[in-house]
This record gives C-alpha cells, sequence and structure tokens, in this order.
C-alpha cells in the first residue's frame, strides 16, 4: 500500500523521503526521485508532514514513541498522518504522545487495496483538528479520489474506518450462512447470486466476495483471513471501549477464528463460505 | 391466459391489476369480500368461491399472508386440491415456509396436479408497477406454462430449476441477507456515534464505496434519519421472516448464527413497542442496548 502512495506523493511535485525497515522496498521509488532516509530521525528531520503506514498498532506506537523515533524528531508544529488501521486505543496514546511533543496527529486510514493506492483512488476518512487536515489535504487528493472528514478527533476517522470493515465481514457472513442454505435445498449457488446481486445488494461488496465464494477461488487472495482476524479483534476493542455490544460482528470473529483453526488462514476472506459449508455438514 | 388469483391484499392487488391490465382473463377471489371492489371496478370477475375461482381456468396463483391461509384456501374441502383442473398449474407466490411448500406439494403430486412455487422479491408499489423479480421453482413444463402471466407480473422471472421449496430458500435467503445487512448498519452506527461521528458521514462512506446498493442506501438513510414510523416492512413482518429462515434452515442441518442475532434483535424491538415500526428501527433497538436512548 505504502508503495503505491508515495509514487502518488511524488508524482504531485512533493519533495519525499522515505524510510522503510526493508531498504530494497524503496528502491523504486528512489530511482523516481525520492530520498531514502536510512533513520526514522531522518525521515522526520525538517518535514512539515509525515506519513506512517505501517500494519499494526505495535509498530506505530514503536516508530512514534521510541528514542530516536516520530515524537524525538519531528519538528514542533509538524503533522503525523497516520494512514495505517490502528486500533482507537492506539490513535489515542499516540494522539497524546504528538501533543505532549507538541506535534499534531490526522488519523487517516484508507479504504481500498494497493491497486487503488497506485492510481490514487483510495477512499480516505480523516480525523484531526479542522486546520491540520486542511494542511495535509493536497497529499491526500493526491492519494485519494475522495476524503471524507470524521470530526475533530483523530479516533473518530478509525472508528468509520472499522465500523466499514465491520459491515463488509457481517456481509460476508450473511452471504456464507445463505449459500449453504440455498444448496442445501438443491439451488446451484450462481443462482442464488444472480438474485441477490441483481436486486438490493448490486454493490462491489456482494459481487465481488459473493462471485469468489461461487468459484471458490479462494487462494486468489485479496485480504486474507488473518488481517481479517487482526481488523475484527480492532473493532471488538473498539466496541468494548466505546460500550457497544455488537452481536453480529462476534459472529464474524468467531468464524474468522474457526477458519484460522481449520487451516485457511492465509486464504481470501471469502473462504468464510467454506468455513460455514463445514457447519453445515457440506464437503467445501 | 386464463387465470384465477386468490388473496387480494396490499401484493395482491396490484398483481391482479398487472394482469388484468396485459389482457388476460382473470378471475378474482379473497376471503374477505369487500377487497375485490376496485378490480371489479376495473374489469375482474369476482368468484364467490374457491371453486369458482379454479373452474375452467389454466392457471391459479395464490398470494396470501401466511401458512395457515396457504394451507386452508389450499387444502380445505372445495380447496384448490379440489377444484383445480387436471391440466391447469397452481402457483403458490407468497413467502411461506419451506414446509408448508412441500406438505403442498405432496399432496396436490397425489392427485396428479401440477405446483409451482413462485415468491416475490419487492414491496407493493413495485407489484402495482410489474417491476418484482418473480424467483421460480417446480416441474419445467410448468414453469414454462406460466410464462405468460409472469412475464406480465414481473421484470424478471429466475428459475430456481428444481423443487418449489428451493425457490422459497432463494427468496428467504435473500430476506435474510437484508436482516442482516440492517442488524449490521444498525451496530456499525452505535459504534461511530460513541466515537463523535455524526451518522450521515459514515453513511457516505459505507454507501459511496463497497456498499452503494439499495439495501444500504435505503435502510441507512432510514436508520440515520429515525425515521420508523412510515414502515415499507415492519418489525412484526420482519420477524416472520427471519424465523421462517431459521426454520427452513433447520429443516436442512444449517446452523444460521446471524439470522438468530436479528432475530432476538427483532424480538427485543417488539418487547420495546416498536412492533409496528419499520424493521430498520434495529438501529434504535442496537442504541438501546449501547446505552445511547
Amino acid at each position: 500500500m505504502g508503495r503505491g502512495m508515495a509514487q502518488r506523493i511524488l508524482s504531485g511535485g512533493h519533495e519525499l523521503r522515505i524510510h522503510d525497515v526493508v531498504r530494497a522496498a524503496g528502491e523504486g521509488l528512489v530511482s523516481a526521485g525520492a530520498q531514502f532516509a536510512d533513520t526514522v530521525a531522518d525521515a522526520c528531520s525538517g518535514r512539515d508532514v509525515v506519513v506512517t503506514m505501517l500494519v499494526e498498532d505495535a509498530q506505530v506506537l514503536d516508530v512514534a514513541q521510541r528514542a530516536g523515533g516520530l515524537c524525538d524528531s519531528l519538528p514542533k508544529g509538524a503533522i503525523h498522518l497516520a494512514m495505517g488501521t490502528y486500533g482507537v486505543a492506539a490513535i489515542r496514546a499516540l494522539g497524546e504522545a504528538h501533543a505532549k511533543a507538541g506535534q499534531i496527529l490526522v488519523a487517516a486510514p484508507v479504504l481500498g487495496r494497493p491497486d487503488l493506492a497506485a492510481s490514487g483512488q483510495l477512499g480516505i476518512v480523516s480525523g484531526g483538528p479542522a486546520d491540520a487536515v486542511a494542511r495535509v489535504a493536497p497529499l491526500l487528493d493526491l492519494m485519494g479520489r475522495k476524503t471524507f472528514h470524521a470530526g475533530d478527533m483523530p479516533e473518530s476517522a478509525t472508528a468509520i474506518k472499522l465500523a466499514n470493515n465491520m459491515v463488509l465481514g457481517c456481509a460476508m457472513i450473511a452471504m456464507a450462512e445463505s449459500f449453504s442454505l440455498v444448496r442445501k435445498f438443491g439451488v446451484a449457488p450462481q443462482l442464488f447470486y444472480d438474485v441477490m446481486t441483481e436486486g438490493l445488494f448490486s454493490s462491489t461488496a456482494y459481487k465481488g466476495y459473493g462471485k469468489t465464494m461461487v468459484d471458490q477461488t479462494y487462494d486468489n487472495v485479496g485480504s486474507p483471513i488473518t488481517v481479517g482476524l487482526k481488523d475484527a479483534n480492532l473493532i471488538a476493542a473498539a466496541a468494548d471501549l466505546g460500550r457497544v455490544p455488537m452481536p453480529m460482528h462476534n459472529i464474524y470473529r468467531d468464524r474468522l477464528l474457526g477458519a484460522v483453526a481449520h487451516g485457511d488462514g492465509d486464504r481470501d476472506q471469502a473462504v468464510l463460505a467454506r468455513e460455514q459449508a463445514r457447519a453445515c455438514g457440506l464437503d467445501s | 391466459m386464463r387465470i384465477g388469483f386468490i388473496g387480494v391484499g396490499r401484493m395482491g392487488q396490484g398483481m391482479s391489476a398487472r394482469l388484468l391490465s396485459g389482457g388476460h382473463d382473470l378471475l378474482v377471489y379473497n376471503r374477505t369480500p369487500g377487497k375485490t371492489a376496485d378490480l371489479e371496478k376495473a374489469g375482474a370477475k369476482v368468484a364467490p368461491t374457491i371453486a369458482d375461482v379454479c373452474r375452467d381456468r389454466e392457471l391459479v396463483i395464490s398470494m396470501v399472508a401466511d401458512d395457515a391461509a396457504l394451507m386452508d384456501v389450499t387444502l380445505a374441502p372445495d380447496g384448490v386440491r379440489d377444484s383445480l383442473p387436471k391440466d391447469a398449474v397452481y402457483a403458490a407466490m407468497g413467502t411461506h415456509s419451506a414446509t408448508a411448500i412441500q406438505t403442498i406439494a405432496a399432496a396436490l403430486a397425489k392427485k396428479g396436479l401440477t405446483f409451482v412455487a413462485a415468491p416475490v422479491l419487492g414491496r407493493p408499489d413495485a407489484a402495482a408497477a410489474g417491476q418484482i423479480v418473480i424467483v421460480s421453482g417446480g416441474p419445467a413444463d410448468a414453469l414454462k406454462r406460466c410464462e405468460p402471466a409472469f412475464n406480465t407480473l414481473g421484470r424478471k422471472t429466475m428459475e430456481a430449476s428444481g423443487a418449489p421449496e428451493a425457490a422459497i430458500a432463494i427468496k428467504l435467503a435473500n430476506n435474510f441477507v437484508l436482516g442482516c445487512a440492517v442488524e449490521t448498519m444498525a451496530e456499525a452506527f452505535a459504534l461511530v456515534r460513541k466515537y463523535g461521528v455524526n451518522p450521515q458521514v459514515f453513511y457516505d462512506v459505507m454507501t459511496e464505496g463497497l456498499f452503494a446498493a439499495p439495501a444500504y442506501k435505503v435502510y441507512g438513510k432510514l436508520i440515520v434519519d429515525a425515521s420508523y414510523d412510515k414502515p415499507g416492512f415492519t418489525v412484526k413482518l420482519g420477524l416472520k421472516d427471519i424465523k421462517l429462515a431459521l426454520a427452513a434452515a433447520e429443516l436442512v442441518g444449517v446452523p444460521l448464527p446471524s439470522g438468530s442475532v436479528v432475530r432476538d434483535r427483532l424480538i427485543g424491538a417488539i418487547a420495546h413497542g416498536d412492533g409496528d415500526k419499520d424493521w430498520a428501527v434495529l438501529g434504535r433497538e442496537q442504541a438501546r442496548a449501547s446505552g445511547l436512548e
């Protein structure tokens, strides 16, 4: 994801410094004009904005709070634009740490896969003080086709991103349960797919994942079960912090765990249909 | 086609009117006689009994509210089973349980009569405009014979290619997916509200991308606006359909954990006095569970 996003920023004529623990990951960007920073401190010094696009909470907290990390190295008044999908608690902790160091946190998680990142077609949800969000708007415009402003608190953007992921997970579960039901009544899954996506559910979520379930092409991985489980845990934690019972979400999370237990952890999340089929005594 | 139509409630009214305007020879019957007045004015002939509505017909359609009504009009003495011409087709177009459909299929087969299930997707306004979708299940030649009527009634017919209850399974599964979508949105809206998000912003994010479909746009908007008092589909009807899905699933050994959650929330909504509201009121039920109202 980060590579495509950095490429978009470069294409907008910005002076870009990049850092990755794996130096080779930045080679293409360097040949396109980016400078490679050997350390996080180098990547931060003298910058107006530092973008992070990391996989999980532990990484972003570490890179921000360790000695020589973002809080130590970013100039006062600079912005940390956190674009990965992080938990609410991590975003709150980051916000406080930056405030203490005189810096500003803007959370801007993205909706979309790597191909959309490379073409600047991501959906972006921003959360943070309005003036800071306005300062990073030119960057967001390069990376995404649309930015939704969630509110002044960075975690409000996180809540929206997690809620949207949860809606997707539950849609997959509902489809998985339905495909099993109709199969047991002798219906070809393709036919139920046609009925469903022709009417109330004529959208990408149902068409994309529904098709994968019909064709059982689970080895063609867009987002694997393990990443779904990571996000599902972030959603459950946000619900816990916000005191929101989410019974549908609990079912999604349990089915993800079952898929991992059955050895499907690295398959596409649509493999939830196979997990449901197993629960019904269907072979696959 | 020579058609007999049993049950002219909200859906049946619109469907009968379509058949009339499509030039079919139509007889209508309703257990409560007053409901046939408008159709009579429009040129339909009203049959006083089920035996009369079946006489000399090529196709008899029933569109009745529940399983009990279907069993009654079909299997009671002088009902459809006793009155249907040998060479006619009987099509049950209401949303019924898989068990009821299996029972009727078996009862009619015993007498050598032809039966199809053809539940519909769409509300009364879509029925009146001929814009419903029909999911049909039954013997292929019988479905073929229904085509002139189905083409007048709906914009599309999708054949379940199998037993009549296969069509029921598709219809129930589709409603079940909708119930899950409504409950899922209810949970998601409660979550973002607790983080200070204006529900409209989450609605925009959701419906702009993966969920740019009528289910999310229509029901999401109702939840954002808390507009539950003009029901398109009530909590009580939603509960009826979810229970039919759970029963169909139990019959064939399919756990529907999401269905159980939706069922419980619908029961909670009824317990809180919202049974006659639109089933988007699950948004409020979930808000209550989160201490938001």
